[in-house]
């Protein structure tokens, strides 16, 4: 008999309590195992990735950093380059502004130099002039050049017109009838005695009450200078002098630089 | 010279006997257990595994993947049943080769045990997956005069399964028996070396044709749900 029902029945009993062990002892656990191992994994791949997102922000930040630092450079350069340029703008209208005020001062300087030749030669030109005015005076008229002067101031005094004369008593009145005579000379007492009769004459109403007292000054050149109580009336060379003057002062404007009187204020000569 | 290890008696006890096919039956039972709890009392998830773990890991993942290929679906409730159909029949047809045992597949009323088990685990499997009326009505597919062929066809397939593995493994054995008789040298350790992997073989066709018994009755359940869907 090769089928033994009794030992068929003790082998499905035997298989089943083997499928229950084995359950309990070997797929059980082993499928566990490999369960949890699976999700370790998997979670360790997506902490992987978690980390790796993290990374890639945080290289993202990084650049994004570093972006706007290179734009700040940027802009501080390119502020710093509009400064420079500013500053430079600056500096060249300063050393413009002080060339042209040195220029300025130079002129001035100039001018100024110009004028104190001028004057000095104003006045060496009328004393020549003078001399040799009187010079051929003396040469010619036999005559001191000071007596016509005199002449012809005191006839000048004696012609002045009817404003003048009041203008000139108004004056005398107001410094006590006062009169100091400017003169290149020494004027003698009798011209100073003429003097005050035609003033007498010009304005009656000083009779007796004129007193003349005479000043040397070298500055007249030539000539006499009556001053009455900031009255002044004036015979001199100084005319002649002016014509020689004017002409001397355009050979001297022609010589000089052009641009000197263009922009220098005060620099018109008189 | 027995050809059934059913008769060898060692040991009777009133009606209570234990044949050398129970007894080789529980010494294979103790191994996988006890080996099995060896293993599995130390599993690690993490780090390196231990040899054993990484083989019983091998062995269950084979089947695992071996049943979802067959039944192509989540292989987790016919793992117990049909692992152990495969663990069992390997274990004895290997242990083969230590002199003095007699493998208990080599019984026909072991294979015969295995075969009936089957035959119960398919309306066993196919009424809890779907439900006793779907599966009884199975039976009656493609028409009602199908009903004794169906059932002859479910008989027939678990005898044929009994006696494929019985007389396998029984074969080999007593092809070394004979083969002892006439090359007494080298040629009976060939036949064994083959008889070591007819031995695996089988244990696979059995594990894979359950699966496969199994299978077709949910399958063929599977196809009647579309039916009455459409």
């Amino acid at each position: 008999m090769l089928i033994d029902w009794y030992t068929i029945i003790f082998q499905i009993l035997n298989f089943l309590i083997l499928v229950f062990l084995l359950r309990r002892y070997l797929y059980g656990p082993i499928i566990r195992a490999m369960d949890d191992r699976e999700k370790k994994i998997v979670e360790r791949e997506e902490a992987a990735a978690e980390k790796k997102a993290e990374a890639e922000k945080a290289e993202e930040d990084y650049r994004r950093q570093k972006e706007e630092l290179e734009e700040q450079e940027e802009e501080i350069r390119e502020k710093a380059r509009e400064k420079a340029a500013e500053e430079k703008n600056e500096l060249v209208n300063k050393a413009r502004e002080e060339v042209g005020e040195t220029k300025r001062r130079w002129e001035e300087a100039f001018e100024r130099e110009k004028e104190t030749f001028i004057n000095e030669l104003r006045r060496r030109i009328g004393q020549q002039a003078c001399q040799v005015a009187r010079h051929c005076l003396e040469d010619l008229a036999d005559s001191r050049l000071e007596e016509l002067i005199w002449d012809l101031f005191l006839e000048k005094i004696a012609d002045l017109p009817e404003e003048e004369s009041s203008a000139l008593q108004e004056a005398l009145a107001s410094d006590d009838y006062k009169v100091v005579l400017h003169s290149a000379f020494d004027a003698p007492d009798e011209k100073l005695d003429r003097l005050s009769e035609s003033l007498q004459k010009a304005v009656p109403a000083s009779e007796g009450k004129i007193s003349v007292s005479a000043e040397v000054d070298q500055n007249l050149v030539c000539g006499l200078e009556l001053d009455a109580g900031g009255y002044r009336v004036a015979w001199n060379i100084d005319s002649y002098l002016e014509d020689v003057e004017e002409q001397i002062l355009d050979e001297l404007d022609q010589s000089a630089p052009v641009e000197s009187s263009e922009e220098v204020p005060g620099g018109e000569e008189e | 010279m027995t050809i059934n290890p059913d008769e060898i008696i060692l040991l009777q006890w009133g009606w209570f006997t234990i044949n050398s096919t129970i007894f080789f039956t529980w010494l294979v039972m103790f191994l996988l257990t006890f080996g099995s709890w060896l293993v599995t009392r130390k599993l690690t998830s993490e780090g390196e595994l231990s040899r054993w773990q990484n083989l019983l890991e091998v062995i269950v993942q084979g089947i695992n993947s071996q049943i979802r290929e067959v039944s192509r679906r989540d292989p987790g409730p016919y793992l117990p049943f049909v692992g152990t159909l495969f663990i069992f029949i390997a274990t004895s047809n290997i242990l083969a080769i230590v002199p003095g045992y007699t493998p208990p597949t080599s019984s026909l009323s072991t294979t015969a045990a295995l075969a009936i088990c089957v035959f119960i685990a398919v309306p066993v499997f196919g009424i809890a997956n779907q439900g006793l009326v779907n599966y009884l009505r199975q039976y009656l597919q493609p028409t009602i005069f199908m009903l004794p062929f169906n059932i002859i066809g479910e008989l027939s397939r678990t005898l044929a399964l009994a006696v494929r593995l019985y007389g396998n493994i029984m074969s080999g054995t007593i092809i070394v028996g004979i083969l002892l008789t006439i090359t007494p040298l080298v040629f009976p350790i060939v036949m064994q070396a083959l008889g070591l992997l007819t031995g695996l073989i089988q244990a696979y066709i059995f594990a894979i044709l359950a699966m496969v018994y199994i299978a077709s009755a949910n399958q063929a359940q599977q196809e009647i749900v579309k039916k009455g869907e459409k």
